[in-house]
């Protein structure tokens, strides 16, 4: 007696599927050399500093392993991987003079409507290099710095300097290395003492070329009781062959500061996203987290919250929707260095498809840290027996004065809260539909309208049979 | 070389074994009808079951398999016919002493369809003597049988101990497992079950007490196969001085387990700051049919409660030790033998106390 079963389409990938005749103005070789890290350092124009530090990471790099835990990376040839491709085109600071066939790609995207409409400020890259950067000028006037790493490599050096990759050491694991021989591209945010920017900025990348790698790095620095929403996208048009993003996010949240860091990841399935994200919170800050991981072949992605002030607080809210020919290992770590620090996780996954998805966590309490409360919760949907998902959230406690409680659930749709909602007179699909949509309601009230708007679609498509 | 990064156990090497020459099955009267009971190396026939090969990661390892395959000094063959039902407990006790310091046992257990048996296992040490424990039991349930094996380990503060278990069980069989870890310097044990086909069944209820600088690492598997099995995890432990476990349990769905149900359950207090507490709770599903859940806390005793205690006259040390063994009582009221329990009892007062 087979029961029904819903099958969910796959997110409409549509105009993320888009792809431009690829052009470029320069374009590194295949693979990795010291030659071709110099190439790069030279092409941008690079203090010197940073040239050795670009060699440096590729030695780390070479002496590194690949992770022999989690998804399965033999697949991925670095030899093959175009690590930086300067598109034909200069940064601009207004749209209109934005080449038309890259305008025309962010307009379907709707990152100039967005803009227009409740946006702060917008970065768009375009492969490697960032090729549109604005910010309202009443931001300017309070001092708030948004603009492309490559700029702000020269014109706040010091800063730069002072902050780049201490919290993601190239030594951290191979592809931090990587990102730190080749990085390109990326968004620096710099908001000083006391600056509530309450419209939200957002950099946008997006990955053309084929075979390639985009290794941005994201610098955000939030000066002390200052507030700041940060929106990332990435989505890239979908190729034979396999692509490579290995960026990196740094984040430094200084006292009573607070930052929320919302990222909306929609790869093609050809993509590795090897991602490294980590915020350091000093005392009394807050650090938020809002993930969607949709896209993409392989994910590992574990953004880390570094409680490292008394007081401090991190709050994770991410989902992972895993589909066909999808493993995205995600999660979350979280280390409470100081005393009174807080931390919720809440993450949610749902695989389809013959999709795997995977939470993996740590939760850390150091000796010192005493009157800690954290409480993480997982929970996962499956929606057919050709998926997987599996959880793995580790904790480790090292004092005694702690409060902690882990909850994690799997299954279907129980028929008892379908017969509840029938009772009440509503039909079998729409109760079904509710469900799943109340199970996802946590996490979607978080994203950006338009992002829970097609989740919301997703889900509402051929409600038929019992889901799960 | 053994080297197990959580509990710090560095370059481990296996001691020198000695035979075991003491009497360890206790057997009060006649053997019942049904039942055959005998040493592990008086029994011929040897159970064609090949596990070293096997693919599935299981146990403490490799290593300590392989070295109670090789090495064995002691250790039952429990056979029990169809429908036979015991009502007295079979208890093996291996009590080390400096003559029988070490202890390496290989049981395995065949349960026939419709048999019921209850099995207690015993480590203890009476003496100051460094002992070494390494076992392995290997349960088969067959259908519809019901097996219930505690095993309780209270070996002194010098010894080692290892342990795994294996269980695989068939149609509608039932396999309790009651742990009790009181003891030794540094403790591993491992439960596996195989719950291999429709409606078969599992529990598993552990206690511990970690003290002074015990190191402790316990792993309990359920691993869901059949249709409709059902397993269920509950721990609750207390952790005080330098003590440092780790918790290790996983509920695992696998392909074919439609409608299978998995619970676990962790809880441990936390009564010094000097402790140490990871927890890895992992839950694997290849089925969407299935209900997992596993939840795990950890804190300090809660202080109402101690309050409570101590404004009835109590010191803190006492009232924290009734509200430890009133944790721990459900548990230890299922040890079916009244002398074992007195002295459980005493050993988990002694522990808390000692001071």
């Amino acid at each position: 007696m087979g029961r029904k079963k819903t099958y969910i389409e796959d997110i409409d990938r549509g105009i993320y599927d888009i792809r431009n005749e690829f052009t470029y103005k320069y374009k590194a070789d295949k693979g990795l050399t010291p030659e071709i890290i110099k190439d790069i350092s030279r092409e941008k124009n690079e203090p010197k500093w940073m040239t050795d530090f670009r060699l440096k990471s590729l030695e780390i790099y070479n002496s590194m392993p690949i992770p022999t835990w989690g998804p399965d990376l033999s697949d991925l040839n670095m030899d093959e991987i175009v690590t930086y491709i300067r598109p034909d085109t200069e940064m601009k600071h207004s749209w209109d003079d934005v080449p038309e066939e890259i305008k025309k790609t962010f307009q379907l995207l709707g990152l100039p409507q967005a803009e227009r409409e409740s946006l702060a400020g917008v970065g768009a890259q375009y492969d490697s290099e960032v090729v549109y950067h604005n910010i309202r000028k009443e931001l300017v006037d309070q001092g708030v710095v948004y603009m492309d790493m490559e700029t702000a490599l020269i014109e706040y050096e010091d800063i730069v300097r002072e902050y780049f990759m201490t919290l993601v050491p190239p030594t951290a694991h191979k592809f931090a290395a990587l990102h730190g021989a080749v990085w390109s591209g990326g968004s620096f945010v710099y908001v000083p003492e006391g600056v509530d920017v309450d419209i939200p900025l957002q950099s946008y990348f997006r990955l053309n070329a084929p075979g390639a790698g985009q290794f941005e790095h994201t610098l955000i620095i939030v000066e002390k009781g200052s507030r700041l929403h940060f929106i990332e996208g990435c989505s890239a048009p979908k190729y034979k062959v396999n692509n490579l993003h290995a960026g990196c996010v740094e984040l430094f949240v200084k006292e009573n500061a607070t930052l929320r860091y919302s990222t909306i990841e929609n790869w093609s399935k050809n993509m590795y996203n090897l991602n490294t994200k980590r915020a350091v919170v000093d005392k009394n800050g807050t650090i938020e987290w809002i993930s969607g991981s949709f896209g993409s072949k392989v994910s590992m992605l574990y953004p880390m919250s570094i409680l490292r002030g008394e007081g401090a607080r991190s709050e994770f809210t991410g989902i992972t929707f895993a589909s066909k020919g999808q493993h995205l290992d995600t999660g979350t770590k979280v280390v409470h260095a100081a005393p009174y620090t807080t931390s919720t996780v809440n993450s949610k996954s749902i695989s389809k498809d013959g999709g795997y998805a995977f939470y993996r966590g740590l939760l850390k309490v150091a000796p010192n840290a005493y009157g800690c409360k954290s409480t993480v919760s997982c929970e996962s949907l499956m929606l057919d027996n050709e998926s997987k998902s599996d959880t793995l959230p580790i904790i480790e406690l090292n004092n005694d004065d702690i409060d902690i409680g882990h909850e994690a659930k799997i299954g279907r749709i129980s028929d008892e809260a379908i017969f509840y909602l029938m009772s009440r007179g509503i039909s079998e699909e729409e109760a079904k539909a509710m469900i799943v949509r109340g199970f996802v309601e946590p996490i979607t009230k978080e994203l950006p309208l338009e992002y829970a708007v097609e989740l919301n679609n997703l889900i509402n498509i051929e409600l038929e049979g019992t889901i799960g | 070389m053994i080297t197990w990064k959580r509990i710090k156990l560095e370059n481990f090497t296996f001691p020198k074994i000695y035979d075991y020459k003491k009497e360890f099955i206790r057997l009060d009267g006649e053997v019942p009808v049904g039942l055959r009971l005998d040493k592990i190396y008086d029994t011929i026939d040897r159970t064609k079951i090949n596990w070293l090969n096997s693919n599935e990661i299981y146990g403490l390892g490799k290593e300590f398999l392989s070295f109670v395959n090789e090495f064995y000094n002691s250790g039952i063959s429990l056979y029990l016919n169809s429908n036979i039902k015991l009502n007295n407990p079979i208890v093996v006790e291996f009590n080390m002493d400096k003559e029988n310091p070490t202890v390496i046992d290989k049981n395995i257990i065949i349960a026939e369809p419709n048999s019921e048996a209850t099995i207690l296992f015993h480590y203890c040490t009476d003496e100051e003597v460094e002992a070494f424990h390494n076992g392995f039991t290997e349960i088969h349930a067959k259908e519809n049988s019901s097996l219930t094996i505690i095993k309780i380990q209270r070996m002194n503060d010098l010894s080692q101990n290892f342990d795994t278990n294996i269980a695989y069980v068939k149609g509608e069989g039932k396999v309790n497992w009651i742990t009790v870890e009181l003891g030794s310097q540094i403790s591993g044990s491992n439960y596996t079950t195989f719950l291999d086909e429709v409606a078969s069944e599992s529990k598993l209820s552990s206690i511990y007490l970690g003290d002074g600088n015990r190191k402790m690492d316990l792993s309990y598997s359920m691993i869901h196969k059949g249709p409709r099995s059902i397993s269920n995890i509950e721990s609750r432990g207390a952790l005080m001085d330098n003590s440092r476990k780790v918790f290790r349990g996983n509920l695992d769905f696998r392909r074919g387990s439609r409608l299978a149900k998995g619970s676990e359950e962790e809880y441990v207090l936390l009564l010094d700051p000097s402790v140490k507490s990871d927890s890895i709770p992992a839950l694997l599903c290849e089925e969407d049919d299935v209900q997992g859940e596993h939840a795990a806390s950890a804190g300090q005793i809660n202080e109402s409660q101690l309050f409570y205690l101590m404004s009835r006259g109590l010191r803190e040390r006492e009232a924290k030790k009734l509200i430890i063994e009133g944790a721990f009582r459900p548990v230890i009221d299922r040890i079916p033998i009244k002398e074992l329990k007195e002295i459980i009892d005493l050993e988990v007062e002694r522990r808390l106390i000692n001071e």
